[in-house]
């Protein structure tokens, strides 16, 4: 039986070209991210400043809650992406993205509590689309430092309906908004093809593909991600 | 035969439109306050939210219950009673409470609003249920979590108001509404604050691959490299037993662990039992949304005569076991 617990995929026909192409489209936002602090720590703080004011714009409710909280910091730390997100709440509500090391984030030390798991479970968490205390308790997801931050900040986040932070990020991505529910109905399917394609190729050059793969969509070497 | 009501938690606006939309009978909820049992950091409703939740609930037959369900501080009835005002003004279809006090209060300002008795009254038995009906007109009891099916069959027998149990999520193995493990740790109380194990004086450490959760100082459970963890709450702490002693630390009390009676639902309808309540104002609305959608599917094949299915809920609960609790327990 299906696993109760994984997060519902994208509206599409069939459910398993679904959960593909949210796979596809958590790989393509995770490639995304590690992308942003190459712009440089200047154009990925105004790039993050205005995704956030979109974000409080179509989610008022929470975002209101998110600045009348007491200031303070947290750390988002997908563990299989290069790039970390400092969210700053409170009145100075911000968010910067942080390189990750092998080792983890230099800047850690600036956060008050930090979130750790894998990219897709933290978007997911981040969505509305998961159980936060039930990824805890299957160790998916890791915390420490303030608990009662980021208690805060997950009941503020799926208090919220219908987050769609692919959508809202491709939205300021001016075309990619367009193409987006093209390829959100689409991708299921076509990848469904590749990957019955890739079945036959053999195994030497399918692990090539597999590693090239990796790179694109920024994994960090040794996550097992 | 009268259906089983299916009663859902909410500790959110979202949480409650996907309880609402799965298939719950009654929502119930708190606000945003110390006024009841799950007080926790950006956790429940502010009095519009309650408002929109009953339209919300209403427009779709599904009621709405508040949660008052905390001991009122001497000299400080003010948000409590408050609470109460509010709920009866906001059309609420009942009120969920423990204090007689408090009980009283609503009994004589608000005659027609109805009282559910609170699992944190802890009325287990066949007297303290009768009191609370006729002192205060309660017209629903949620009974503690350590009566046996046979148990609740006899009590049942005996009173004449409804019995509403719990049959799914978290477990409290404790007298609920006398249980003070967590206000010796932190000094604050989940009886009168609403917090039990409250999240300001939780700390998670990693200690190599283990996972060590501490309140208020105390390490309270170290769980190994792979191992499920649960909540951090002190009755399914791993304690030392015995002054000095050696041993390994091992559960006390409770082990971290859910309750699920869905393969007890022919029981609990032979046993008298009106409602059916579902554990989890702290959960997300995923949660809400898959375990309030698997009990409304086992229940209409209940109800339809058909065996009841086994539906996995495996993936949502504390600690990675279920439990049938003491609805099965052999000892006492």
């Amino acid at each position: 039986m299906r696993d109760p617990d994984v997060a519902q995929t994208v509206s599409v026909s069939n459910p398993l070209a679904g959960e593909r192409a949210r796979r596809f489209e958590t790989g393509l936002s995770r490639a995304g991210l590690g992308l942003v602090p190459r712009l440089g720590r200047r154009a990925s703080d105004a790039l993050l400043a205005r995704l956030l004011r979109l974000l409080a714009d179509r989610h008022p409710r929470a975002f209101e809650a998110l600045r009348g909280m007491p200031d303070a910091r947290v750390l988002i730390e997908p563990v299989d992406a290069p790039v970390a997100l400092l969210m700053r709440v409170g009145p100075e509500l911000s968010l910067h993205a942080l390189p990750r090391g092998a080792d983890g984030v230099g800047e850690a030390g600036a956060a008050d509590a930090v979130v750790r798991g894998p990219y897709a479970r933290l978007l997911d968490l981040l969505e509305g689309r998961i159980d936060g205390d039930a990824l805890f308790f299957r160790r998916e997801l890791s915390i420490s430092g303030d608990t009662a931050l980021i208690l805060a900040l997950r009941n503020t986040l799926d208090g919220e309906e219908e987050m769609d932070l692919v959508a809202d990020v491709a939205s300021i991505a001016g075309p990619l908004a367009r193409v987006l529910p093209v390829l959100r109905r689409n991708a299921g399917p076509v990848l469904d093809r590749i990957e019955a394609a890739r079945r036959l190729l053999p195994p030497p050059l399918r692990r090539g593909i597999e590693r090239v793969e990796a790179r694109i969509i920024g994994t960090l070497p040794g996550s097992g991600a | 035969m009268d259906n089983f009501e299916l009663i859902c938690p909410a500790g959110t606006p979202a949480a409650l439109r996907a309880a609402v939309d799965a298939g719950a009978d009654a929502v119930y909820l708190g606000f945003r306050d110390e006024t009841n049992a799950r007080n926790f950091p950006g956790l429940n409703f502010t009095r519009q939210d309650v408002a929109d939740a009953v339209d919300y609930a209403h427009a779709r037959r599904v009621e709405v219950y508040v949660a008052i369900n905390t001991y009122p501080q001497a000299g400080n009835l003010g948000p409590w009673q408050k609470a109460v005002d509010d709920a009866a003004r906001l059309r609420v279809d009942a009120v969920i409470m423990a204090d007689p006090g408090l009980l009283a209060y609503a009994a004589k300002r608000h005659p027609d609003l109805r009282l559910h008795l609170s699992v944190q009254a802890s009325a287990a038995n066949v007297e303290a249920i009768r009191l609370y009906r006729d002192t205060f007109g309660v017209r629903r009891v949620v009974l503690p979590r350590v009566l046996t099916v046979p148990e609740i069959a006899k009590l049942n027998a005996e009173i004449d108001i409804e019995t509403e149990v719990f049959v799914f999520g978290g477990l409290c193995p404790m007298a609920e509404g006398r249980c003070s493990l967590s206000s010796y740790a932190t000094g604050l109380s989940p009886n009168k604050q609403g917090v039990c194990s409250p999240a300001n004086h939780v700390r998670y450490e990693q200690r190599g691959g283990a996972l060590a959760s501490t309140l208020g100082g105390f390490t309270i459970n170290v769980f190994g490299e792979g191992e499920q963890a649960g909540y951090p709450t002190l009755c399914k702490g791993r304690f030392v037993a015995g002054a000095g002693a050696g041993g390994a630390p091992a559960y006390l009390f409770e082990e971290p662990t859910s309750l699920n009676a869905m393969d007890l639902l022919p029981e609990l309808k032979a046993a008298g039992v009106r409602a059916l309540k579902i554990e989890g104002r702290q959960r997300g609305k995923a949660y809400i949304a898959a375990v309030v959608r698997a009990y409304r599917e086992a229940l209409e094949s209940f109800a339809a005569g058909r065996p009841v299915p086994h539906i996995d809920l495996q993936a949502m609960v504390e600690g990675g076991t279920q439990t049938t609790g003491a609805y099965t327990r052999a000892w006492r």
